[in-house]
């Protein structure tokens, strides 16, 4: 019944909702309003932020930020998702509505070199002097990267 | 030539005659948790600022995920939390089988709920002597790793691994449990049972331990929910909130156990509610050998090795002795993961709360503020 509720409520701000399985619901959500609806949701006590994640649709040539919401008291868990393009990847920062997003969107921007904007600080957490392409991305070849850096061949170079 | 920058990151500052300085708190330094670091920017013995270091551990698991095949992984996974293997494993599995619309067997979800607690046993076996070794009382750390390898020897007769046991797969557990597991399983746990008024006694009762963690690292209970901490950090502030009462997986639906709290939010109660939770296991576990039904263990995939998820995406998380682990699997319908996102517990208090409990705080601190919190880097450098 709550889940039907809110996907109602989600239909009425003319959001894409769709019911995965028991207790999980995906949204799809427009780059340009989804600030506002994520402060919908926190509103009405879906306050936990579990993660921010990149995924890369290299095929549409489109990034999508999934951001990984909770509400303790609904026990709902909604994947929230924006799409935004390949050749210009800037979303509007959320470090104002949850502090540690602060982190995720560091980790997104590392991996997927998508920008945050309003964020004050992007840089890198993990790798160090990094100037390759982003390492998450589809177009990343592993296999030449090490070939490049470390001179290793697949198999020792056999075949 | 590579040119790392932390070489430089332990330079004594010249202009002010050595009583600020950087100092490199990493790897290196006893009380660290893992391959991390946090670089401390001191004034004397206390912290001026904090700037985390991390990257150390970095394997791209993530990456390496979306080059293999769907079973294949379940090697990688449980390596994102040493301690607390498990949960990976079981969120990993859950979060295919969520988008395959699979049911497992009941005798797997058992199987699959005593190898969680077992694990769980492991980690906060380690919490509590850490807890202990990082104020430098070394007795129950000592004695919590021996204690500990009653539990490893369990997981090996059962998984054929003591560190690693790359027990479950989609569809169930790898096996059955071996015969006379369980009686000497039940053993295992009358033994850990009668040690706990040990630690009381060394630990908990210690006025020592007492001083030094009481008021420490304190943690609100509204700002423990706003900023993603979960699991014993989240109950240790006052929050009733637990994964497997709130989004009940494997046999946590049929076992009769209450969500454990405190009051304190600071470091004492963190560690007071790892001790508690501890001897909840205990009781999961008998509870599981009692009620475990027969039968299969394994729903049928086919073949797993050609195993192919249907196209679809889902988030499935686990309650680990730190809290909760995520995965948020997205399939295309070939062999091979399209994208796993992993959400370690740790992040929040590592990266977030290093920042705001760090500064003020004495250098001695550091060590038992990050073994209370349960950071556990490899969950979020991975």
């Amino acid at each position: 019944m709550k889940i039907t509720n809110l996907i109602k409520t989600l239909h009425s701000r003319g959001l894409n909702a769709e019911k995965i399985c028991e207790g999980q619901i995906k949204v799809s959500v427009s780059k340009d309003s989804f600030v506002n609806d994520l402060h919908f949701l926190q509103s009405i006590g879906y306050e936990h932020l579990a993660n921010i994640n990149g995924v890369d649709y290299i095929n549409e040539n489109e990034f999508e930020v999934v951001y990984q919401i909770y509400s303790y008291s609904e026990k709902i868990h909604i994947i929230f998702k924006v799409r935004i393009p390949r050749e210009e990847p800037v979303i509007q920062s959320i470090v104002d509505l949850w502090e540690q997003a602060q982190f995720y969107e560091q980790e997104v921007h590392e991996f997927y070199g998508i920008y945050f904007e309003g964020n004050k600080d992007l840089s890198h957490l993990f790798l160090e002097n990094w100037n390759d392409l982003p390492p998450l991305r589809k177009d990343f070849n592993t296999e030449q990267f090490s070939e490049e850096l470390f001179g290793s061949k697949r198999n020792g170079g056999n075949k | 030539m590579m040119n790392f920058n932390s070489y430089s990151l332990t330079k004594m500052t010249k202009d002010d005659k050595d009583t600020t300085y950087d100092l490199f708190f990493g790897p290196n330094h006893p009380g660290m948790h893992g391959n991390f670091g946090y670089v401390l920017d001191m004034v004397g013995t206390e912290i001026n600022s904090v700037k985390p270091n991390a990257g150390q551990l970095h394997r791209g698991f993530e990456k390496l995920m979306e080059q293999r095949g769907w079973v294949q992984n379940l090697t990688l996974v449980p390596r994102i939390c040493v301690m607390d293997p498990d949960p990976n494993e079981v969120a990993y599995c859950m979060a295919v089988e969520k988008i395959m619309n699979v049911e497992i067997p009941e005798r797997a979800k058992y199987l699959r709920t005593i190898t969680l607690e077992m694990s769980r046993l492991t980690s906060h076996l380690i919490s509590i002597g850490g807890a202990g070794a990082s104020l430098g009382l070394y007795t129950p750390m000592y004695w919590s790793m021996a204690d500990r390898d009653r539990v490893l020897d369990m997981f090996e007769w059962l998984t054929g691994g003591r560190v690693y046991h790359i027990y479950n797969i989609p569809g169930g557990v790898r096996r059955d449990a071996p015969r006379g597991f369980f009686k000497k399983l039940n053993e295992t746990l009358d033994y850990l049972e009668s040690r706990i008024p040990e630690y009381d006694r060394v630990l908990f009762e210690n006025p020592i331990i007492h001083k030094r963690l009481k008021g420490l690292g304190f943690v609100s209970k509204e700002d423990a929910r706003k900023t993603g901490l979960s699991g014993p950090n989240l109950r240790a502030s006052g929050n009733v909130i637990d994964i497997r009462k709130d989004a009940p997986y494997a046999a946590y639906p049929y076992l009769d156990f209450d969500v454990i709290t405190q009051t304190g939010g600071d470091a004492f109660a963190r560690a007071v509610q790892i001790r508690k939770e501890y001897k909840q296991t205990l009781d999961i576990i008998r509870q599981c050998i009692k009620q475990i039904p027969e039968g299969e263990v394994h729903a049928s995939l086919g073949n797993l090795g050609m195993l192919k998820v249907t196209p679809g995406e889902a988030y499935a998380k686990v309650e680990s002795s730190k809290g909760e682990f995520g995965y948020y699997i997205v399939s295309d319908g070939g062999l091979k993961p399209y994208r796993v996102s992993v959400r370690g517990p740790s992040l929040p208090a590592g990266f977030l709360w290093a920042q705001k409990h760090l500064p003020k705080m004495k250098i001695d601190d550091v060590a038992v503020w990050m073994g209370t919190l349960g950071i556990c880097p490899p969950d979020f450098d991975k």
